[in-house]
């Protein structure tokens, strides 16, 4: 059973937000806890997964900004 | 190469106030997708996102242009901040209960190269994105706040924290708890992804 304060630690290890003295004792937790390296991978996927799941607008909703712009300053 | 494309955002934005269309640009190109997903994962249409997604994008404008624009903060979180609210107050005035748009699949992850991939492989990553994006919808309000604001707003789960009112081990706790929900849901659902499928 992994604690919840290590889980937490997981996840700012994900996102790279976690310290860098705490990391690399994360790190060398993983290299012999298989149940938290298995819980690293599972959220390094997901995390993965997530960020190709944005989706782009279509070109003309970005030419009507770049164009409401560049008459906002041909105004001034 | 355009000069512009290896600068920060904080460098663009001063540019652009300064009169550089360019510099706006590649700020626009930046973050629309950030902004575009933040906002369909909250209105669940594709074309209300977009017209929203300009709205968030000539708030910005103005603000910049007006000289109010406040350096603190990354210009992505405000960006996205500003999109959600946008988002949110549609909802609220459509007074709309959560609809589920139909992917038609037209705009398909153009940030990303796929020039390898065949026709179905493409087909099998956008539904699995789309059945993402709905999945992500379902989540509990406070689950998805964090991830949206995480994901697509670039923002700190410190940052999270203090937008939000709460500590930061409960930021942490309900990131954890929507990416395991949404894991649980993809395995239920029987979403196919294939880490082959998705190496670059």
């Amino acid at each position: 059973m992994i604690k919840t304060s290590t889980q937490n630690e997981l996840i700012q290890y994900v996102y790279n937000e976690l310290a860098e003295d705490a990391r690399t004792q994360l790190e060398a937790v993983l290299m012999h806890d298989n149940e938290l390296a298995e819980s690293c991978s599972e959220l390094l996927e997901m995390q993965f997964l997530l960020q190709n799941a944005m989706k782009s607008p279509g070109e003309r909703a970005i030419n009507n900004i770049l164009t409401y712009s560049k008459s906002l300053s041909l105004q001034s | 190469m355009n000069k512009t494309t290896q600068l920060s955002d904080s460098a663009l934005v001063s540019l652009y106030i300064a009169g550089n269309e360019n510099a706006f640009e590649q700020l626009v190109t930046r973050h629309k997708n950030k902004v575009f997903t933040t906002i369909l994962l909250i209105v669940k249409d594709t074309y209300t996102a977009e017209d929203l997604m300009q709205d968030a994008f000539i708030k910005a404008v103005h603000t910049m242009k007006g000289g109010r624009y406040n350096e603190e903060g990354k210009f992505s979180s405000w960006i996205c901040r500003i999109a959600h609210n946008l988002a949110i107050d549609f909802f609220r005035k459509e007074k709309r209960s959560p609809m589920i748009t139909l992917e038609d699949g037209s705009n398909v992850f153009n940030t990303l190269s796929f020039s390898e991939d065949s026709a179905e492989s493409l087909q099998i990553k956008e539904d699995t994105h789309a059945r993402l994006r709905e999945l992500i919808q379902a989540l509990p309000q406070a689950q998805r706040e964090v991830l949206m604001m995480r994901h697509y707003a670039d923002m700190s789960f410190q940052e999270i924290a203090e937008a939000t009112g709460v500590s930061i081990n409960t930021a942490l706790g309900r990131m954890r708890y929507a990416l395991i929900n949404l894991r649980k849901k993809m395995q239920h659902n029987d979403i196919t992804y294939d880490k082959n499928l998705y190496s670059e």
